[in-house]
């Protein structure tokens, strides 16, 4: 079980990763959007917004209107976050769970494969 | 056999054929089905093979999305179980082999990744295509008039990522990247929610498959039709006008000496590939865009091979049963074991250039080939079948091909709405004419209610 402190350590070093990854913002283009974290285990939930092909700090809470909701464990979410864990592989299994629209699932699906692979 | 009269004929007995045959059942039209086969299905067909394997040699998987087969299948009361996905996959790259986890294969991260990024370039253009006109969509023309191939060639650098998504779409398509118009590439995608839903086993089109194989519900609405379906019916000839059609059907007697009749009828649903559609002999001859059309959406070309063994081996490697290959007969696999795992069954897809190649083969020297490349992917254990099947569908004489129609390019911005335009009393069925999965056994059901929709508004009218 990884607490919101780690989730949020982890979530920082992913984002200064991604933001710097010429690929994902390529991919980011034209995609503002609100993500929902929520952590199965916990029950903590967090918010990603991404705007202008900048992945925004981790906030706590689920209060603005989600565009896609990723459900997981909190260990998960920390070791997708430091790299540990091919997020395609969980998605697969089950083990993640993206709700949304279809194009937003599928981005967010690819950008978590690319972000993973390109470290 | 006595001439026959009826309200709507349908040829073929596949799902788009059954599916209309039903709709028009259904609101009260006098429906006959002519099949050439001795069997419903179409390019789904189910058997068991000597040793008691339940085989699947056409299309055999449901995924989200596809509501009509799981409406279908929930009406039949026919069962579903996951595809089998734990565990690796088998990577063949230049000669090596690795494993991976995930979608798609990672012993070359960088190409992994622009492979990633290359699909979702593919699916972000996807969804600029409009399904219902798919020749309207932002730079119709400049895209149907290039290939996927070329496309791939000047957008994705490196070389392993060209290979990994030519594999996935040589076993999508049974075709060459080179042959596919990149707007029908688009539509294609589009109507299979993208090429990472079309790729993917959970959460996509390859999720689940029928415990009782998937040609089960063919046989349920085979069932309802009743003396109402003509089976080993091949119709030889359509004469079509004002007043109807007049089908000619070559039927097999008792002793395989074949004896013509002809089945008089209002209106007419087509419920095959368009490449097939045209050799039925029309009088007068079929429109010159309607024909055109079929000369360029020749059937892709593949063989499905089942290996059975005693037991999923790779399973206890932790092995999927999962191959992406860049070289061999095979190049893509999947576990096709049933739910139990009582035994092993490893699925090849032998798609494109490969399956030409072997076209001259006989079926022992393709089962020969199609052994060495298992062992190449999944060691010694897999050389020693307990038997092997296949399914070339080129030779199938009423399919000659598949899994779908290859729309070469020009034909969507120059023939598309022939696809569907009814000609005279004549209707066209068919997963090639669905706009939401193409290709595949839920645009195959839409297509049929389609036509029977077009078919109830004519009779009323």
């Amino acid at each position: 079980m990884a607490d919101r402190d780690e989730i949020a350590e982890a979530y920082a070093d992913w984002r200064v990763r991604c933001n710097e990854n010429d690929r994902l913002r390529r991919m980011l283009r034209g995609w503002d959007r609100v993500v929902h974290l929520v952590a199965t285990d916990t029950g903590d939930r967090f918010t990603v917004v991404v705007r202008d092909q900048i992945l925004a700090e981790l906030t706590d809470g689920a209060d603005e209107v989600a565009d896609v909701v990723v459900t997981a464990t909190s260990e998960d979410f920390a070791d997708l976050f430091w790299g540990d864990l091919n997020p395609s592989q969980k998605y697969m299994s089950g083990e993640i769970t993206l709700a949304g629209a279809q194009e937003d699932v599928m981005r967010l699906d690819a950008m978590s494969m690319v972000a993973f692979l390109d470290q | 056999m006595q001439d026959r009269t009826c309200e709507t004929l349908v040829i073929g007995a596949g799902y788009a054929g059954l599916s209309a045959a039903r709709e028009l059942t259904r609101a009260g039209v006098d429906v006959l089905v002519a099949e050439a086969r001795d069997r419903v299905g179409g390019r789904v067909w189910t058997q068991t093979t000597p040793a008691g394997a339940l085989i699947d040699h056409g299309g055999q998987w449901i995924g989200p999305g596809q509501d009509h087969l799981q409406k279908l299948a929930d009406e039949c009361g026919t069962a579903t179980f996951p595809t089998y996905t734990t565990g690796e996959g088998v990577e063949w790259r230049a000669g090596t082999r690795s494993t991976y986890a995930g979608l798609i294969p990672t012993s070359d991260p960088e190409a992994a990744a622009d492979g990633i990024e290359a699909i979702f370039e593919l699916d972000l253009a996807s969804a600029e295509v409009p399904l219902h006109a798919p020749w309207d969509a932002p730079d119709a023309r400049a895209r149907d008039e290039q290939t996927l191939g070329g496309w791939l060639a000047a957008s994705v650098a490196s070389d392993g990522a060209r290979a990994t998504i030519a594999a996935a779409v040589k076993s999508i398509f049974g075709a060459e990247p080179g042959e596919l118009s990149l707007l029908f590439t688009l539509f294609y995608l589009r109507s299979g929610g993208g090429l990472m839903n079309l790729a993917r086993t959970t959460n996509g089109a390859q999720e689940r498959r029928f415990t009782a194989g998937a040609q089960q519900c063919a046989l349920h609405l085979a069932e309802d039709l009743g003396d109402r379906l003509l089976l080993a019916s091949p119709v030889t000839a359509v004469q079509y006008g004002g007043d109807g059609v007049v089908a000619t059907v070559a039927a097999a007697g008792p002793g395989g000496d074949r004896h013509a009749f002809a089945i008089r009828a209002r209106r007419l649903v087509v419920a095959m590939p368009p490449a097939l559609s045209v050799r039925l002999g029309w009088s007068p001859p079929l429109p010159g865009r309607r024909d055109q059309l079929s000369m360029r959406a020749p059937m892709g070309s593949v063989t499905k091979i089942h290996a059975v063994y005693d037991r999923p081996f790779w399973r206890d490697e932790g092995l999927n049963g999962q191959v992406v290959s860049d070289d061999g007969a095979i190049r893509v696999t999947f576990d096709d074991s049933p739910a139990d795992g009582s035994h092993g069954i490893l699925l090849g897809f032998v798609a494109g250039s490969e399956c030409r190649a072997l076209d001259g083969c006989t079926p022992a020297q393709r089962a020969h080939i199609a052994v060495a490349d298992l062992v190449r992917y999944f060691g010694p254990r897999a050389a020693k079948p307990v038997e092997i099947v296949e399914q070339h569908w080129p030779a199938e004489p009423y399919t000659r091909g598949g899994p779908v129609a290859v729309f070469s390019p020009g034909l969507l911005t120059d023939f598309g709405p022939a696809l569907r335009d009814p000609v005279g009393p004549v209707h066209w069925a068919g997963t090639e004419t669905a706009t939401e999965w193409c290709g595949y056994i839920d645009g195959a059901l839409s297509s049929g209610v389609r036509a029977a929709g077009e078919v109830l508004a004519a009779l009323s009218g």
